[in-house]
């Protein structure tokens, strides 16, 4: 019998080869990139276990995801061998995972993962799936953590032979806001006061708005841009209503201890030294599922035994460092998904 | 009225009293704060650029324009003319209108106009051009063992690019236009 393939056939199996073609050319033209990828990675790690850090890994997939108002983490079903259901989420971060185990004694702990947000954006500076590294140093604070950054970026740039070799600076956030645009952050470290400096620079705030999102109106459109000239440079002190997961300075009153490390205006890691306060955090987890309520995004019910492990873990301090985009700043990339073997753009 | 949502190149936004055509914008969502367009925006009247931030629930005034098929036709000094392909009525834009993208100019270009009150106000390219490799440079021996996978290649509007080594001169490539990224043999 003579096999006869039909022209319809024929133009899906053409189509099949251009799409592969397609994946295998794009992946070709970065091969280069891809392969100081490695190189960045495999740095990264020797730098922590020389520190005698603990290379762990935590489950991607979890039951109860993080509370954050502006994430949006990706909702599966899986099943068990009787074909019963259960819910699960991809980790938006490994920050429950790693603070239970510092909770289990674990001491200095660090992870490279990926991890799943939805709804942003299909490349520029994201990725539906990208990769963090995240570390926890117990009986330490931010400071400890600031020094880490400091020396990993100049091994890095030592390594890759950068000249000159870029120094990170460290600036208080107060600081920051009197260089760039002559303000006195710490008169507006409360809501009314902040809204109305807002006003008065000409923006439109609503009246409700929280405290953070009249802050970042000023920073954003004001300071951030200003950022680039700073090269890399650590911000550190965030106005209390910004504490996160962060704990709260006891020398210097009102402010966080929350830092943001910045390469050339990108945001490559945010830091705190860490909540130890378990119903502190229960208190700020229930806040954030109210707004998650408000602004329309998933909701469900809060980690108890996050709160535990909050509860339990020694003095500590950690950092989460998007390490694609780490990867583009030291090979001057300028979209992440230069730097992906597939990005999710090349796929859809 | 719209939201941060229907930001894009070449969109036409409203901002205290003047319009503004988007030249550039980044999708930024810092996790800890909300989520937030940044935006580069060139005045349709001044012709100057500003950078403007949207947070994403924010509400932006985006204006209607026309869109016209264009053929671009030649340059005379700072001057880029193209056909309307509907009327076959020839407009005069400048180079202060089309910035770097002047450099993917060719004639006989289809582009897209957007047209608001009678005037052009932004010019929308092709996202892929095909061109013709006019000069590419021998591939030498070791390059791709010192990890130099493209080279220069001169195309036939002068436009300069990266392409892989084994591109030879008289083939067909595409560009991508909003990298300037080599994009493939043209197959066609």
């Amino acid at each position: 019998m003579q096999f006869v393939i039909n022209e319809e056939i024929q133009n899906t199996i053409l189509s099949l080869t251009k799409d592969l073609m397609d994946h295998v050319n794009s992946i070709k033209k970065k091969k280069e990139v891809l392969i100081q990828r490695a190189k960045i990675i495999r740095l990264i790690r020797e730098f922590f276990w020389e520190k005698n850090f603990l290379d762990v890994e935590t489950p991607n997939l979890v039951a109860l995801p993080g509370q954050e108002p502006h994430l949006s983490p990706i909702k599966l079903v899986i099943h068990d061998e009787k074909g019963k259901s259960y819910d699960a989420y991809l980790h938006t971060s490994p920050e429950y995972t790693l603070k239970k185990m510092l909770a289990a004694g674990f001491e200095n702990i660090f992870s490279i993962t990926k991890c799943f947000r939805d709804y942003e954006s299909f490349g520029g500076l994201h990725n539906p799936e990208f990769t963090i590294a995240e570390w926890y140093r117990a009986h330490a604070d931010f400071w400890a953590i600031m020094d880490d950054v400091t020396s990993l970026y100049t091994h890095l740039q030592t390594v890759f032979n950068a000249l000159p070799v870029v120094h990170t600076k460290k600036i208080h956030m107060r600081d920051l806001w009197r260089e760039t645009i002559g303000v006195d952050l710490g008169r507006y470290l409360n809501r009314d006061a902040m809204l109305n400096l807002c006003k008065t620079r000409g923006y439109h705030p609503l009246s409700d708005e929280p405290y953070e999102d009249v802050f970042y109106r000023i920073f954003l459109n004001d300071i951030e841009p200003k950022i680039k000239d700073y090269g890399s440079v650590i911000i550190h002190h965030y106005p209390a209503p910004m504490a996160a997961l962060a704990r709260l300075s006891e020398k210097d009153l009102g402010y966080a201890e929350r830092f943001e490390w910045y390469v050339n205006g990108i945001e490559l890691a945010n830091a705190f030294s860490e909540l130890t306060d378990a119903g502190e955090q229960q208190k700020r987890l229930e806040d954030e599922q109210q707004t998650r309520k408000k602004l329309g995004k998933m909701v469900y019910p809060i980690d108890t035994e996050f709160i535990d492990a909050v509860g339990n873990m020694p003095e500590s301090a950690g950092i989460a460092l998007g390490i694609d985009r780490l990867i583009q700043v030291i090979l001057s990339c300028k979209n992440i998904d230069d730097v992906l073997v597939l990005p999710v753009s090349g796929i859809y | 009225m719209g939201d941060t949502t229907d930001i894009r190149k070449g969109a036409v936004i409203r901002h205290q009293n003047d319009l503004y055509v988007v030249t550039q914008f980044q999708f930024v969502n810092p996790g800890k704060g909300s989520a937030f367009t940044k935006t580069k925006m060139k005045s349709i009247s001044t012709g100057k650029t500003i950078e403007i931030t949207y947070k994403s629930s924010e509400s932006v005034d985006t204006v209607q324009v026309q869109r016209q098929n264009m053929q671009y036709l030649y340059r005379t000094g700072d001057m880029y003319s193209f056909m309307n392909q509907d009327t076959y009525e020839t407009i005069d834009v400048s180079s202060d209108l089309l910035e770097e993208d002047t450099q993917y100019l060719k004639e006989g270009l289809s582009v897209i106009a957007l047209i608001h009150d009678g005037a052009v106000v932004a010019i929308d390219l092709p996202k892929k051009i095909t061109y013709r490799v006019v000069e590419a440079p021998p591939a030498v021996k070791g390059d791709t063992a010192s990890g130099n996978v493209t080279k220069e290649v001169v195309l036939d509007n002068g436009l300069k690019a990266q392409a892989p080594i084994f591109i030879k001169e008289g083939e067909d490539i595409i560009i991508n236009t909003e990298t300037g990224d080599y994009g493939g043999r043209a197959t066609e």
